[in-house]
């Protein structure tokens, strides 16, 4: 296994309230690591550790390490801005600029890096909505607002915008809760299809998708890493009474 | 809160537990059919026909919880494991078959050697007692009685080769022979099935796929 993310005694608060317990866990590279758990868990909290996004929360406060490719991210001195020019982002509800075109969607992240040569631009957007098996449906379409296609679409439009700035890793949080089953199936199968090339976390509450997509699952239970192992064995045979329990709804 | 799933597995188990006090049955008909020559053969075919119908029906519901609710965890391994175990009751209707048309073909074990007729008999009720004590674990999730399981199937596996030897030393006529060979034969199989009922009984429990044998 090739490690990642070697996560060591990791906690996080908001204000007073500890979310994240002491979390230890080495997630794999190139692979798909799937985080459930009951809503209030701390799973969005733990990938927003992941690349300093829950440090942007006024009130919020981490301790503990997070070694990402040999690095502690939270070392002074390291930037948080190119640890998540590394460490892309994809949220719940598909968050296309509204007012940018399709082709600028995608090329933004680069234009923000100040690139400006055309060629290199388009060769890329076009790589990236490739890569999300995008491409076929828009091409002829790029001037036209992100608004303007479907959920499932934009969605994919939303993880080229992430990918075009050639990240290592993505976090998902809930990719496809917004999304119908044709459109998550898509979504799923393009996570299994990046997953060759990228490290994937991805945060569900549908344990269903967790154990499509994922290759390790981490179960977490207000705030506390129960278990984490290989899906098939999560999935088939818990250690843990309490993810058993989570897992066949015997929970309340 | 029961859950919508548990209801379909209480009656999957609720069919299991009536297979295997009929899988006992039709054994224990055709073993004294065999010793004793009771006529049973139409009787025992029919609880065989049953068995077969029932495993057949425990697969739909299986199948059937399956597709509703995508069962994970212990209800995952414990909708596989009544797959298996009705098929393995399944199995014993089907050897019951078997040892009552030793009656019918070859003529049983009527008129044999005192010493035969003891022999299949004792055998036969260590090998319904390790159905029984199957049941009896598969209703109550006991791995301990499960666990137990193997020291009785190697009794019955060892009493099979000592009564060939046996036979081979004392020499008997061939109806009773063949007869008493294909019985034996047929109880050590169903001692073996019974090791892996407890086996699916352990899976369930733990997870952990156990070799009884």
């Amino acid at each position: 296994m090739v490690v990642k993310f070697d996560v060591q005694n990791l906690n996080a608060w908001f204000g007073s309230k500890h979310v994240l317990k002491n979390i230890n866990m080495k997630i794999e590279e190139n692979a798909v690591t799937a985080i459930i758990g009951p809503s209030g868990c701390g799973k969005t909290t733990f990938i927003r550790c992941l690349n300093r996004m829950h440090e942007i929360t006024p009130g919020a406060r981490v301790s503990g390490k997070v070694i990402f490719n040999g690095v502690n991210i939270y070392d002074n001195g390291v930037d948080p801005v190119m640890v998540r020019r590394k460490i892309g982002m994809i949220f719940q509800k598909p968050n296309p600029f509204p007012m940018m075109s399709i082709y600028d969607n995608v090329a933004i992240g680069l234009k923000l890096n100040g690139v400006r040569d055309k060629k290199i631009l388009d060769a890329a957007v076009r790589r990236s909505l490739e890569l999300v098996n995008l491409w076929d449906e828009v091409k002829d379409d790029l001037k036209k607002s992100g608004a303007s296609l479907s959920g499932g679409q934009q969605q994919r439009l939303c993880i080229a915008r992430a990918l075009v700035v050639e990240p290592e890793v993505l976090l998902m949080d809930e990719p496809c809760s917004a999304l119908d089953p044709i459109a998550t199936a898509k979504i799923e199968a393009l996570i299994r299809e990046l997953a060759r090339n990228y490290t994937i976390i991805i945060v569900t509450h549908n344990m269903q998708q967790a154990a499509r997509v994922s290759d390790y699952t981490a179960f977490l239970y207000f705030g506390e890493l129960v278990e984490y192992g290989p899906t098939e064995q999560i999935f088939e045979n818990p250690k843990h009474e309490l993810t058993e329990k989570y897992l066949t709804g015997k929970f309340g | 809160m029961s859950r919508i799933i548990d209801t379909g597995l209480r009656d999957l188990s609720a069919i299991l537990y009536r297979m295997g006090g009929l899988a006992h049955h039709a054994v224990l008909k055709a073993t004294i059919e065999c010793i004793e020559g009771k006529e049973a053969h139409e009787e025992i075919r029919e609880m065989a026909d049953m068995l077969v119908a029932m495993a057949d029906h425990v697969e739909d519901k299986a199948f059937e919880l399956i597709a509703r609710f995508q069962p994970v965890a212990s209800d995952l391994r414990t909708i596989k494991s009544y797959m298996k175990i009705a098929y393995d009751f399944a199995r014993f209707g089907r050897y019951a078959l078997d040892i009552s048309s030793i009656n019918k073909q070859v003529g049983g074990l009527k008129g044999c050697e005192e010493w035969i007729n003891s022999y299949v008999k004792e055998m036969s009720e260590k090998t319904l007692e390790m159905v029984k004590l199957s049941i009896e674990s598969l209703k109550s999730h006991n791995i301990q009685i499960a666990e137990k399981i193997s020291e009785k199937e190697k009794e019955v596996d060892r009493m099979y080769f000592e009564f060939l030897d046996e036979l081979i030393k004392c020499g008997t006529t061939i109806k009773c022979a063949v007869s008493s060979v294909l019985i034996v034969r047929y109880l050590e199989r169903i001692a073996d099935h019974v090791t892996y009922i407890c086996e699916s009984i352990i899976y369930i429990a733990t997870g952990q796929k156990k070799i009884l044998r």
